[in-house]
């Protein structure tokens, strides 16, 4: 018997969510902003009749929308939805895989035997806006790639199944290329000589051809248009080759202290996260984001396998004095743990020894900021951010989401 | 600065709405109705929770009608907190607002706004705006400086 997967993605979630909790948003063309508050990160179905994209600044989104209402994005709430939501298709589904903050594929199986699958999805469907106030749309398909492109013409607040071979060409004749997640702009100009413009034209095309246009990613995307099922779903978040934290600096950056402040923010984030995954790095890389455009990386390799702040902190020196551009501003900042090791039983070299006071004092600073608030006690050094550290949303990001594949 | 406040007409009883002619304020966004308070109206009127009750008072003294009054419809909190308008014996209230306009950005209030309630020298109840200088958030978001000191949130 074939297995179906089913695509779940939650329509314009962040304005849903925000619907969740402030009913009198309903029906209205409401925008979610970014970190920086500059930027509509998110927007309703209302703000989107009138031109708004994602991405817009709010200076043009007022323009094209002066009736809108603009909201502070609040990921902490975000995620809290986005789990209960993953609770309730896990009542559905034995297998499910966190994709994304609002999306997820889990195997589809009927709920009756009398039922089909379209009417389990509209099932599954009504019941999450019951239960969480979210609308979703769920896709069902051979494979996630034909999943992902059918739920998406459903939207908004569809259930969508495709279970024949004739009713999927169908809709991948009426779907652009670039429909599809990882052919975009410049993968899309590669196939457009070879007249390949749909998804169809793209599932129709010869699997040599395609790999040899998009490499290996390129023919699994043709596998999974041809109902050849490749990437299985996830239950469990496969172990991180790398850890970053980092993002925009928030403006213009052209002190070096400043820029410097920022390091330690990021370093104090990442130690988080490597506690998290109980994992330890030997390799620290500071990338700057320059404003006159390219960017610039530093990396410090570790001898010993480390998540201590003085041992970071050390590294983070080195790498950002290699990524420092004297005299220009700077925009981002990234620091990325790229080698990661375990937590226990790696290797010491001869000059390291364990120190046990430094062990007391990390792990006093973690105890106190999870009892007290993230960030409660903090480097010194980030004293020259008070903007960054006086908004309680910064503390929260949608990188701090844990678990989900995608970003 | 905040220029202009919108409130759910339910959240407004009818013989406020009918007592203040508030009729003409009342606007549809996305098919409810809301009572805007805007500064230039006139007269400028804000719905504020006084005295253990939904009133409507007036917003300032834009139109310079009470002398001892200073001619605008908002004040620093630095200004309270420094003690300069304890002379004309204020009360602090709360400006309830669903919605808040600063350099034409709408934005969701989630309790209300501070306000400072005075008298003028026939009795008239006046408020003013408490403002703060605006959060980086805030100010990116509506280019304005100053920004209301919103109850119970922070954007």
């Amino acid at each position: 018997m074939t297995a179906f997967v089913a695509h779940l993605d939650a329509d314009c979630f962040y304005v849903s969510a925000e619907r969740v909790r402030h009913p009198d948003l309903i029906d209205k063309a409401v925008g979610v902003l970014g970190n920086n508050g500059a930027c509509v990160i998110a927007k309703s179905y209302e703000m989107k009749a009138r031109g708004v994209k994602t991405g817009t600044p709010i200076w043009d989104a007022k323009a094209l929308c002066p009736e809108g209402v603009y909201v502070k994005r609040d990921f902490y709430w975000y995620e809290v939805l986005s789990r209960k939501m993953l609770g309730i298709v896990g009542t559905f589904s034995p297998k499910v895989e966190y994709y994304s903050i609002d999306e997820f594929f889990f195997r589809a199986e009927r709920l009756h035997p009398r039922q089909n699958l379209h009417q389990t999805a509209t099932a599954i469907r009504d019941h999450i806006l019951e239960a969480a106030g979210l609308p979703v749309t769920i896709g069902v398909a051979r494979t996630r790639t034909l999943a992902k492109l059918f739920s998406d013409t459903g939207k908004p607040f569809g259930a969508v199944a495709v279970l024949e071979r004739d009713h999927e060409r169908e809709l991948l004749a009426t779907l652009p290329v670039t429909e599809i997640s990882g052919i975009a702009g410049r993968r899309a100009a590669r196939l457009a000589p070879y007249g390949i413009r749909s998804c169809l034209d793209l599932a129709d095309a010869d699997g040599r051809l395609v790999n040899r246009l998009l490499t290996k990613t390129g023919y699994e995307i043709w596998l999974e248009l041809n109902g050849t099922p490749v990437t299985p779903i996830r239950p469990e978040r496969p172990p991180h080759k790398a850890l970053g934290r980092g993002g925009s600096l928030m403006g213009n950056v052209d002190q070096p202290v400043v820029l410097w402040a920022w390091a330690v923010r990021h370093v104090e984030r990442l130690i988080e996260e490597l506690n998290y995954h109980n994992v330890r790095t030997t390799a620290l890389a500071v990338e700057v984001g320059w404003k006159t455009g390219g960017s610039t990386c530093g990396v410090v390799s570790i001898p010993t396998p480390t998540d201590r702040f003085d041992d970071l902190l050390d590294a983070a020196r080195v790498a950002l004095r290699r990524a420092f551009v004297p005299y220009a501003t700077a925009t981002h900042l990234h620091v990325l743990a790229t080698e990661l090791r375990r937590g226990k039983g790696f290797q010491l070299s001869l000059f390291d020894t364990p120190d046990p006071k430094k062990d007391a004092a990390a792990q006093a600073k973690a105890a106190v900021n999870a009892r007290h608030g993230r960030f409660k006690v903090r480097s010194g050094v980030t004293l020259y951010l008070p903007a960054v550290y006086a908004d309680p949303a910064n503390n929260f990001d949608i990188c701090d989401v844990r678990g989900k594949i995608c970003f | 600065m905040c220029t202009a406040v919108a409130l759910a007409l339910s959240e407004l009883p009818d013989e406020l709405v009918l007592a203040h002619d508030l009729g003409v304020r009342i606007h549809t966004r996305g098919g409810e109705k809301e009572v805007r308070f805007y500064w230039r109206a006139a007269p400028a009127l804000l719905p504020v929770w006084w005295n253990g009750g939904l009133k409507v008072v007036k917003w300032g003294n834009w139109d310079r009608a009470e002398r001892k009054l200073p001619p605008t419809g908002w004040t620093w909190q630095t200004t309270v907190e420094a003690g300069r308008w304890s002379a004309m014996e204020p009360e602090p209230v709360e400006i309830l607002a669903t919605y808040g306009l600063s350099n034409g950005v709408w934005f969701r209030v989630q309790q209300g706004m501070r306000g400072l309630l005075v008298r003028t020298r026939g009795g008239e109840p006046v408020v003013y705006m408490i403002c703060e200088p605006s959060t980086r958030y805030f100010r990116v978001m509506t280019r304005a400086e100053w920004m209301p000191v919103l109850i119970g949130e922070v954007i």
